[in-house]
């Protein structure tokens, strides 16, 4: 095996994994904040739009990360309103949003294109380095100040504190809804920044092909940490890559290959020694004590 | 005077469906005028596409019978306190089991039908088992794993269709298994319904799995309603501590009610498979089992109330494609629709518990 084609799978898997990193690092902020977010895939789907759109209608890449940012927080706060302000289900919540995105997306498709399984291409993209998107290398910076932001500052002692025991941050005057807030919130910037590294050249009915399940499954891996979870994403992404780079030149058929990251996954979270370190709060709805 | 109150507590807990179904009919019409197209044409173009001729609604209740059986399968699940997010992987496996049964044994027709019913239902439990075994030993969250286990399903059925079971014929392009022998297949009963006088016509499937449909809905009523077994599964989703407490066995419970869910899940696919193709593919309908979980929240996760909301969303999905048709509103708008009604209802829901929270404290003193 050569230099070049290792250095091909190094990129081309930074590239395949950051759509995953980006949105299991969401998911680690929402679900460090107590909210579990499965609704991340939905999200991705019309911020994956978003980006092909806005790039299109002002013929820059940048105003379409700009447009997908925007998606990804509104579609964030229908989540929020929900699970924070109304306590609904988070996982109602999440189905509920997931199906919804595939209106969305491919309602806005057939009004703004004129067919709903994809867009027109997009020829406004980020430089390509040796022929990734050159946006995917943010990603290792984007890992690094969520870990900083979660670890080394105020707000996010305020937002673990609010996901481990919510009683407790209410009882020191932490604004456990707006910590919240900004934690599922955060996900949807995070899908924004997922959607500009998964294939901003042309939106396609499907295209996330389960990515914000995946990412789920890497934050679980990553056991809730921001750079676990980066590795987790690795992983799938690189396990992904070598199925596409290699497919022909393996002697198992590809299907085998394709259940690859799935059948991982299981493994690892099966195998995962000791118990999982989930928020104690996550997936709970908590009421504010009145005043 | 205190029964009377209670019944206006259950009243408004029922509302909660209806005011949120109201919600997204009136959003549905907003973005009818806002994509330009006149209500009024797009109301009778539901109502022609649905019910305007015998055909039309009996196509409804033809859609609805495997939305049933996938909101049958996620509501007895919720009812033990597990998210069966896997129906979908469950009818994929449950599917081609059956299928194998219908394909390579050789029974007479009376036993034949039972069997590839009950292999459907074994395959979709078996895909069942494993997260069901790694929820309740290693409290692995279901979610992800039936969802691995979906994209697990999809590729080895692939394989399967197009490798080992590939009975691929020069007429069809896309990979399938060989045909089911036509002991197995599921014959149609339009004529029982000519019979007593609702002119079903021939292209319009009620066939033997309405039958096997209605035969699960009171099975499974029977079981949750009228059976120390479903009483203990509903005991084990209205409090896992209470249940332990009582000295129910708990994760037994869950395991059984997975497994149990994954075998009616099973069933998804069936009506396709035996009666309208006749062989297997990986083709056959996908997404149901995501539908099912709206429709289980939908019906409340009782089995009548998931008769109703599976033909509330088999009238949905025809309302779409007649809105597509007739209107210039995409088909999709129907996703949008389920999605807000789903939030709506949940939400609604919230509202009129506070709310009845508030009165019954303001009673109280």
């Amino acid at each position: 095996m050569n230099i070049s084609i290792l250095l091909d799978f190094a990129l081309k898997g930074l590239e395949m994994s950051a759509p995953i990193a980006f949105a299991a690092l969401g998911a680690v902020f929402s679900e460090k904040s107590g909210v579990i977010n499965i609704a991340l895939e939905g999200f991705m789907i019309v911020t994956a739009f978003t980006v092909v759109w806005g790039s299109i209608a002002f013929q820059s890449i940048w105003m379409g990360l700009l447009f997908a940012l925007i998606a990804g927080i509104l579609m964030s706060l229908i989540h929020a309103v929900a699970t924070i302000t109304f306590r609904v289900d988070q996982i109602v919540s999440g189905v509920a949003i997931n199906i919804l995105a595939i209106g969305v997306g491919r309602f806005l498709s057939q009004r703004i294109f004129a067919q709903e399984t994809q867009s027109a291409i997009n020829p406004y993209l980020f430089p390509t380095f040796h022929g990734i998107n050159s946006f995917a290398f943010a990603l290792i910076p984007i890992a690094f100040i969520s870990w900083f932001v979660l670890y080394k500052t105020v707000f996010g002692l305020r937002l673990r504190t609010v996901g481990e025991n919510p009683e407790a941050a209410d009882t020191l005057g932490i604004n456990v809804y707006l910590l919240r807030y900004a934690g599922v919130m955060i996900s949807g910037v995070m899908c924004g920044f997922a959607a500009a590294t998964l294939y901003p050249s042309r939106w396609i009915n499907g295209m996330t092909g389960g990515r914000g399940f995946i990412a789920l499954a890497a934050m679980i891996f990553g056991r809730w940490h921001p750079i676990g979870a980066l590795f987790a994403a690795m992983l799938f992404g690189y396990a992904d890559t070598f199925r596409i780079m290699f497919e022909t030149k393996i002697p198992i058929p590809s299907q085998f290959v394709q259940m690859l990251p799935y059948v991982l996954a299981i493994v690892v979270l099966a195998g995962m020694v000791g118990k999982a370190h989930a928020p104690a709060a996550d997936g709970k709805p908590y009421e504010m004590g009145e005043e | 005077m205190l029964k009377l109150k209670i019944d206006k507590y259950r009243l408004y807990e029922l509302l909660s469906p209806i005011i949120g179904f109201l919600a997204a009919i009136i959003v549905l019409l907003i973005i009818v005028i806002v994509v330009g197209e006149s209500p009024a044409k797009a109301v009778s173009a539901v109502f022609k596409f649905t019910m305007s001729t015998t055909a039309r609604l009996a196509t409804v209740f033809s859609i609805a019978i495997p939305l049933f059986f996938a909101g049958l399968a996620v509501a007895l699940a919720f009812r033990a306190g597990v998210f069966n997010i896997g129906a979908e992987g469950q009818y994929f496996i449950g599917g081609l089991v059956g299928a194998m049964a219908g394909i390579y044994l050789r029974l007479p027709a009376f036993i034949h039908i039972p069997v590839v019913v009950l292999f459907s239902m074994i395959g979709g439990a078996l895909w069942a088992l494993i997260p069901a075994i790694l929820k309740v030993t290693k409290g692995i969250h279901e979610v992800i794993t039936t969802i691995m286990f979906n994209n697990i399903a999809l590729a080895l059925v692939n394989y399967l269709v197009n490798e080992p079971l590939s009975g691929r014929g020069t007429s069809s392009l896309e990979a399938q298994t060989h045909e089911i022998r036509k002991t197995a297949l599921f014959g149609k009963l339009n004529n029982l319904f000519r019979a007593i006088g609702w002119n079903v016509p021939d292209h319009v499937y009620l066939d033997y799995s309405l039958i096997v449909a209605i035969l699960m809905g009171i099975l499974v009523w029977f079981l949750l309603f009228r059976m120390r077994y479903g009483f203990e599964i509903r005991s084990v989703g209205t409090s896992l501590d209470v249940s332990h407490y009582a000295g129910i066995r708990v994760k037994h419970i869950q395991i059984g009610a997975f497994l149990i869910s994954g075998a009616l899940a099973g069933l998804v696919g069936s009506q396709e498979i035996f009666a309208i193709r006749g062989f297997y593919t990986f083709e056959i309908a996908s997404g149901l089992g995501f539908e099912g979980i709206a429709i289980a929240l939908i019906g409340r996760n009782s089995p009548l109330g998931v008769v109703f909301s599976a033909i509330l969303f088999a009238f949905l999905k025809q309302a779409g494609y007649g809105l597509q048709l007739y209107t210039s509103v995409p088909n999709a708008v129907i996703y949008v629709i389920t999605g807000l009604m789903i939030i709506f209802i949940v939400v609604i829901n919230e509202i009129m518990t506070r709310y009845i929270r508030a009165l019954r404290k303001k009673e109280a003193g």
